[in-house]
């Protein structure tokens, strides 16, 4: 999903790159207050954690495999501030190291990558872990989070190249909905067994389970509010039944600004109406359907893969030594 | 006189319960070489980071005392006790945590408020005392064993401490990186506590021993004597150094 | 990867030695501009190919290397011009698009090639980046080889003793590994914290 150079305009550049600034500077200032000087070094560790991560593959169909992307896992493990500044540490270096992610696409990888899978994944996270109790549901949750922040990213990442007008929104969706639902299906997946891993052998790393804990949604108002204004700015213009392309785009945005709240209710509402006569409403119910299959799916999966939920801290910990000498 | 290390009863135990140190008491004075001995898990390891404040993690919850050069370690002082006690840890990777050698040598001087020139100065004596002069510009990623123990010997000597405390300084070394560092601590001055395996650098560089098992001291006294006592040697899981028994032919 | 990461910098050739901020600037302006130039400004592509040959010629960059790093990581830029080139219609030409984006790739590869990280650090501080940032980066950069290579070593510990091909065994295995991974990263992350604290810090 790392966009390169050239795929991305000058404005879109520009505009993903105010969002991406300005998610990552609210993101520190965050990790400044909250983050304990002893977990100052972790940040960079769980960065270079994360990058060990993905190259580790995950063999799929034939000789294809697949890794580890980790924004909902690392959220989940470190909370969406800290986890922003992870993963954007992690792109500016394969950025400029690899050459993996264009520099002016910089911007743009942070608020899909860094930003919109972060923090929807920990939303989504949180929400279902505080529904489902237990390790149970903190695994069913984390298998969902992490197909819906990839679903997500991959629909804002197919905006900004509409808007570039390297790729029309049609045939772009099309391509990164479908290829990332299944993408999605493994990254939950692998996000949900990592996180196992790490329940059976050092629960106590997990322990501000988010079912106890109260929710932090006041500290991430600003940051909640960034990516969704993001997400609406590059995925709505297409998503509504207004024409295609980029001519429309410019007009649309300036009467969307000032309608800027009901925009969301409304285009629900529009989805919400019985008939399926337009195509976009089919697109919606399909996707409802698709979301509530994943849920279902990622339930499913949690239960083979935790055995009892009277016992949360998994069996036969294979902690070693618990202190050094 | 002020004793350059003053432990007195000091008991300590992880948060999981684990009692790791019994009312452990140790006294150096300054100028000494002392080793301190014992098995994997004796309580080595926690008694050091005790020595310089990071343990415990509440310092005035603390049972027994750690003085440093007559000072009491409190919340308050803790800086200027870490300008005294320099300490060295095991794995070489968690102490070199910069880009490169020279950045990672200026970092203590860099926290005691130094000018950039007096930085550099100290910077290039300590490179000099250990002889990596020309990796300065090197990632310690590039570096072998031995060179990275000697970068970080360097790390803690750009700070002049007045003690220096070791974790398994020899550890992982092939035979000639051992020695070139035993050469090395041979030469510096300071005060030194050095926690090891290593009973042959026991018996070349300190006078003086401790021996740790189960977070208890069970002894304490000239080395020589220590290692000969073949059966708290045995008691406590080590072994007495071949030198030794080819010293005393029986 | 990680192997793939220039540590090693021949210091006897002049572009090695040029000043990383300058190199910086410079692979800026060209990726900037190659990224968002009207394409009519043939010149300009024309320019940057020309200079990045250069560079490479002068500076004796290993050419094969750098090549194969090119091919590897394309398949974003060749799947986006597929489907450009598949849907003509509302799309960019997909030969730009190609062009620009192996232009700056290209452009990347050089300046990581003949630039210490550790430099780039200093000029990141330099221009104002806040210090958590770059700490943060320094330290991924420092301690990325080490997991990396403890990663490799549990995959390898782990694949002499697993005999069965069971692709759900491969994946928690694969799982574990990641998962031991990260409890050695933190476990870590607090011995660095604790040597950092020994030699003054804060």
């Amino acid at each position: 999903m790392h966009l390169p150079d050239g795929f991305i305009d000058a404005k879109t550049a520009l505009a993903t790159g105010v969002l991406a600034a300005a998610g990552v500077g609210l993101a520190l200032r965050q990790v400044r207050i909250e983050l304990p000087p002893r977990r100052v070094p972790l940040l960079g560790l769980a960065a270079a954690f994360l990058f060990a991560a993905q190259l580790v593959n995950f063999p799929v169909i034939g000789g294809t495999s697949g890794h580890l992307v980790g924004g909902a896992l690392v959220a989940a493990l470190l909370g969406p501030a800290a986890a922003i500044v992870v993963v954007t540490t992690v792109l500016v270096v394969q950025c400029f190291l690899f050459a993996d992610g264009g520099v002016t696409a910089l911007g743009a990888n942070i608020f899909n990558m860094g930003i919109v899978t972060t923090l929807s994944g920990y939303a989504v996270y949180l929400a279902v872990a505080r529904v489902l109790p237990g390790l149970r549901g903190r695994v069913a949750a984390l298998a969902f989070a992490g197909w819906c922040s990839t679903m997500l990213a991959a629909a804002a990442c197919a905006g900004q190249l509409a808007w570039s007008a390297a790729v029309p929104w049609r045939v772009g969706f099309s391509a990164m909905a479908g290829v990332h639902a299944f993408i999605g299906l493994g990254e939950g997946a692998v996000s949900a067994l990592i996180l196992l891993a790490i329940a059976r052998t050092r629960p106590d790393l997990l322990q501000d389970s988010p079912d106890r804990a109260a929710p932090p949604v006041g500290r991430f108002v600003g940051l909640g509010l960034l990516a969704g204004l993001g997400l609406a700015l590059f995925v709505a213009p297409f998503a509504c039944p207004w024409p295609d392309g980029l001519e429309s785009v410019a007009d649309h945005l300036g009467f969307a600004r000032p309608a800027a709240a009901p925009f969301l209710p409304a285009l629900a509402a529009d989805y919400r109406w019985p008939g399926l006569a337009s195509p976009g409403v089919a697109l919606a119910v399909a996707g409802a359907a698709g979301v509530i299959s994943v849920f279902v799916l990622a339930i499913a999966f949690s239960r083979l893969l935790v055995p009892k939920p009277t016992r949360p801290a998994g069996r036969e910990p294979e902690r070693p030594a618990p202190a050094p000498s | 006189m002020r004793r350059a290390i003053d432990v007195r009863d000091l008991r300590y135990a992880y948060p999981d319960g684990t009692v790791a140190l019994h009312d452990v008491t140790l006294q150096v004075e300054p100028g000494e070489c002392v080793g301190l001995l014992g098995p994997n898990g004796s309580g080595k390891s926690t008694l050091i980071r005790h020595l310089n404040g990071i343990l415990p993690e509440r310092l005035t919850e603390v049972g027994g005392g750690v003085a440093v050069m007559g000072e009491t370690i409190t919340r308050d002082n803790i800086g200027q006790i870490r300008r005294q006690l320099g300490l060295m840890f095991q794995d070489a990777d968690d102490q070199l945590f910069c880009a490169t050698v020279r950045e990672d040598v200026a970092f203590g001087p860099q926290q005691l408020g130094l000018t950039p020139g007096e930085v550099a100065d100290r910077v290039q004596r300590a490179l000099e005392e250990v002889g990596l002069v020309e990796l300065g510009h090197r990632p310690p990623h590039h570096l072998s064993t031995g060179e990275k123990r000697r970068a970080c010997l360097a790390g803690v000597l750009a700070c002049e401490p007045s003690i220096l405390v070791l974790d398994e300084p020899t550890s992982g070394l092939d035979p000639r990186g051992r020695r070139e560092l035993i050469a090395l601590l041979r030469q510096v001055r300071a005060t030194k506590l050095i926690a090891t395996h290593d009973l042959e650098l026991v018996v070349e560089l300190c006078p003086r021993s401790v021996v740790l098992d189960a977070g208890r001291v069970v002894a304490d006294g000239p080395t020589h004597q220590i290692l000969d006592d073949e059966a708290l040697m045995l008691a406590h899981g080590l072994e007495r150094p071949h030198i030794l028994q080819h010293r005393h032919p029986h | 990867m990680t192997e793939l990461i220039p540590t090693v910098y021949p210091v006897d050739r002049p572009v090695y030695r040029w000043p990383a901020g300058l190199k910086l600037a410079g692979a800026l302006v060209m990726i900037v501009g190659t990224a968002l130039a009207p394409f009519a400004w043939r010149a300009w592509f024309v320019g940057v190919a020309a200079v990045l040959v250069l560079l490479v010629v002068a500076g004796r960059l290993p050419f094969r290397s750098l090549l194969l790093r090119l091919l590897a990581l394309s398949p974003f830029v060749a799947g986006v011009a597929l489907s450009a080139a598949l849907n003509p219609r509302g799309s960019a030409d997909w030969r730009v698009l190609a062009l620009r984006s192996g232009l700056c790739l290209a452009t990347v590869l050089v300046l990581a090639q003949t630039t210490p990280f550790s430099a780039m650090l200093a000029m990141l501080r330099r221009v104002g980046i806040p210090a958590l940032l770059v700490t943060t980066l320094a330290l991924m950069h420092r301690y990325l080889f080490v997991l990396g290579d403890e990663s490799e070593r549990m995959r390898r510990a782990r694949a002499s003793r697993t005999f069965s091909g069971d692709r759900r065994l491969v994946w928690w295995t694969a799982a574990t590994v990641v998962g031991q991974l990260f409890v050695r990263a933190f476990e870590r992350a607090e011995r660095v914290y604790d040597a950092m604290c020994a030699r003054g810090w804060r």
